[in-house]
């Protein structure tokens, strides 16, 4: 019946070609933990993803309950932590998943860079590289301020002086990411919710699928 | 693979209606060595690292409550921030005098610009065609230096946080249903305790909530006028009469 | 006039450029204003607010005053209520003092330590400063209070935001 299904599909688009390319590859010995076990170096790109996958679909799903607004934030994060079910599973999820997701990437850039994978012809996969981990470190600053606590509050607080401080165009770069020139509010809130969750992730969707594109199409860099 | 004229397709799509690629994985027999398939043999070892990581991960969330400290008031300016973990070694680095007041420049843009910026051209910095770490000092060196000096930064301040004042000053704290008319009220009002204490009685940093205390009204009393931890002897001073009342008063506050 | 001759295929290539160009401005431009409008919009703040103190009644002991306004977040406005502690100095010169400690923010007194009058006393560490607002050396504050500067509004005393001074 699948079968049937798939060629009713493969007639009329030819998908074989498509996903058999990403099937057949070939992954080289010295990548394969299971010939060398040093190679467990090589899992940190794909952990990396894989809770990048987690921070999605539980960033995707705390916006069921989550309000970007100064009075609701916190209290709808109370609520779905204390009063839904698996609340705190998929809160905690997302909440320790950010901090792996940085462990996880900073080992897979130091296994890059100490094997000198990034030289060429892969100089611009490392860039994308470096680009993600920016885009990351945005997310983490941007997500903090999101549950409206405490120490989010005074955090951010504290980062809004930082950029202050940049000269000339200081003040006006913290009026743009705070909304207000002297009050961290409503505005800001709403601010770093967009950030957080469409132009941040818009930009690290586009930068992942040049990263993968340049990796499938360069293969992985050969043994030392 | 015919081309051109003559081709069949799929109803008016550019689709070749014969010659399609067969959906058979390759041979084993075309892996040289110890080279394997992506799919499913490579994929398969991943999934069971990936499985086992999963595991671990859902302890790790069903084992520790992701914190949520209380709602955030913008006018408590007592409370002493603390960045996320990762971003601690550039919240220590202001903390130095290279790197901060009139040098703050420096410690917000020259430092982590320079570092950032040699990481992102770290292709173009080092072209030599060498690979091994050993064979490349300046590159490794650097790169040591700069994870022994991340490594330290996080640990300087982690080391200098107080990390109990840091528990106190955030916790959700209950609230009580308190009487602003009663006497003892007033009494905490006379005598400046709300001024650290705050007008609802929940606490402000270095200072706790009076909310739940457990004390009895002799051990309310005592703390009153002796003092305790960083609140100084000698606040209180009003008679002895308003004194127990007071004492009364805070020792029955529970939340509901 | 170059004799190159522009292709068909470059100046359609070109005008596909333009045209692209036209609907990317004329999608985002309105965006980006709505973006970075914060930054553009005169600066609110500053405004003063009339409190209760009148200006002739203001003596050489400082005085408590209490003034609340509307605090504008967008489309959040709260009450907030501030302190401050005036008084005339010797050149007679009003003086509005804010009154939070610059140690950890508790809230400072006037004249209510025995052992220091005429000092401003804060209960949390025992912070003092002099009347002029100067942290005492030695006390746990590292700097001033923050100054409000005023206002003579139809004789009422109207204050503006607090503003820190250098450290003693």
């Amino acid at each position: 019946m699948l079968n049937k299904i798939y060629d009713w599909v493969d007639e009329r688009l030819d998908i074989t070609p498509l996903w058999r390319d990403i099937a057949d590859h070939e992954v080289p010995e010295h990548v394969n933990p299971a010939h060398h076990f040093s190679a467990f170096v090589y899992c940190f790109g794909g952990l990396t993803f894989f809770v990048t996958v987690i921070q999605i679909l539980s960033g995707m799903f705390l916006t069921m309950y989550y309000v970007p607004d100064i009075k609701n934030a916190w209290e709808s994060i109370y609520y779905l932590q204390n009063e839904v079910a698996f609340g705190q599973i998929v809160r905690g999820m997302h909440h320790w998943g950010a901090s792996l997701v940085i462990v996880m990437m900073f080992l897979h850039t130091l296994r890059v860079f100490f094997q000198g994978a990034y030289k060429k012809p892969r100089e611009l996969n490392w860039i994308v590289g470096v680009l993600i981990f920016f885009v990351m470190l945005a997310l983490g600053l941007t997500g903090y301020l999101l549950p409206w606590d405490m120490k989010a509050l005074f955090a951010t607080k504290v980062t809004i002086t930082i950029i202050e401080s940049v000269p000339f165009i200081g003040e006006y770069l913290k009026i743009l990411i705070a909304g207000h020139s002297d009050i961290i509010g409503a505005q800001t809130i709403t601010r770093f919710f967009a950030i957080h969750v469409f132009f941040l992730p818009a930009a690290l969707f586009a930068l992942m699928a040049a990263h993968f594109l340049m990796i499938r199409k360069q293969g992985i860099s050969g043994p030392l | 693979m015919h081309r051109g004229k003559g081709m069949k397709f799929v109803g008016d799509s550019r689709v070749p209606a014969s010659g399609r690629k067969p959906n058979i994985p390759k041979d084993y027999s075309e892996y040289p060595g110890k080279t394997e398939a992506f799919w499913p043999n490579f994929l398969l070892k991943e999934w069971l690292i990936g499985a086992v990581f999963l595991v671990g991960f859902l302890c790790l969330t069903a084992a520790h409550q992701p914190p949520l400290e209380k709602i955030a008031d913008p006018s408590d300016t007592a409370y002493i921030p603390l960045p996320d973990w990762y971003f601690l070694f550039l919240y220590q680095l202001l903390k130095y005098s290279f790197a901060s007041g009139p040098y703050n420049i420096i410690g917000v843009l020259v430092i982590p610009g320079l570092a950032f910026g040699a990481l992102l051209l770290a292709p173009f910095l080092d072209r030599g065609p060498e690979r091994r770490p050993s064979k490349r000092p300046l590159a490794t060196g650097f790169m040591l230096l700069a994870v022994a000096g991340i490594t330290y930064l996080t640990w300087e301040s982690v080391a200098h946080h107080d990390w109990e004042a840091a528990k106190l000053q955030g916790q959700i704290v209950a609230e009580a249903e308190i009487d602003t008319e009663s006497d003892g009220y007033k009494i905490f009002e006379a005598n400046g305790c709300v001024t650290c204490h705050g007008g609802d009685l929940q606490g402000g940093a270095g200072s706790p909530p009076l909310i739940d205390t457990g004390l009895t009204p002799e051990e309310v009393a005592e703390i009153a006028k002796n003092g305790q931890g960083a609140m100084p002897a000698g606040l209180f001073q009003g008679t002895d009469e308003e004194l127990q009342i007071l004492a009364e008063f805070i020792s029955t506050l529970e939340s509901e | 006039m170059s004799k190159q001759r522009v292709t068909r295929r470059q100046f359609l290539n070109y005008t596909l450029t333009g045209v692209g160009g036209f609907m990317a401005a004329g999608m985002l431009m309105p965006m980006v204003r709505f973006a970075v409008d914060p930054v553009l919009k005169h600066n609110a703040a500053g405004d003063y607010v009339v409190t209760k103190q009148k200006i002739d009644e203001i003596t050489n002991e400082p005085v408590r005053v209490d003034f609340s306004f509307e605090q504008k977040d967008a489309w959040y406005t709260s009450e907030v209520t501030n302190t401050a502690w005036v008084y005339k100095d010797e050149n007679g010169e009003i003086v509005a003092l804010s009154p939070v400690c610059k140690h950890l923010g508790c809230t400072v007194d006037w004249n209510t330590d025995a052992t220091h009058p005429e000092h401003f006393f804060c209960p949390c560490h025992n912070g003092l400063y002099t009347k002029d607002g100067v942290n005492v050396p030695g006390t746990p504050p590292a700097a001033p209070l923050d100054v409000y500067p005023y206002k003579d509004v139809d004789g009422y005393l109207a204050l503006g935001k607090a503003e820190p001074r250098k450290g003693a």
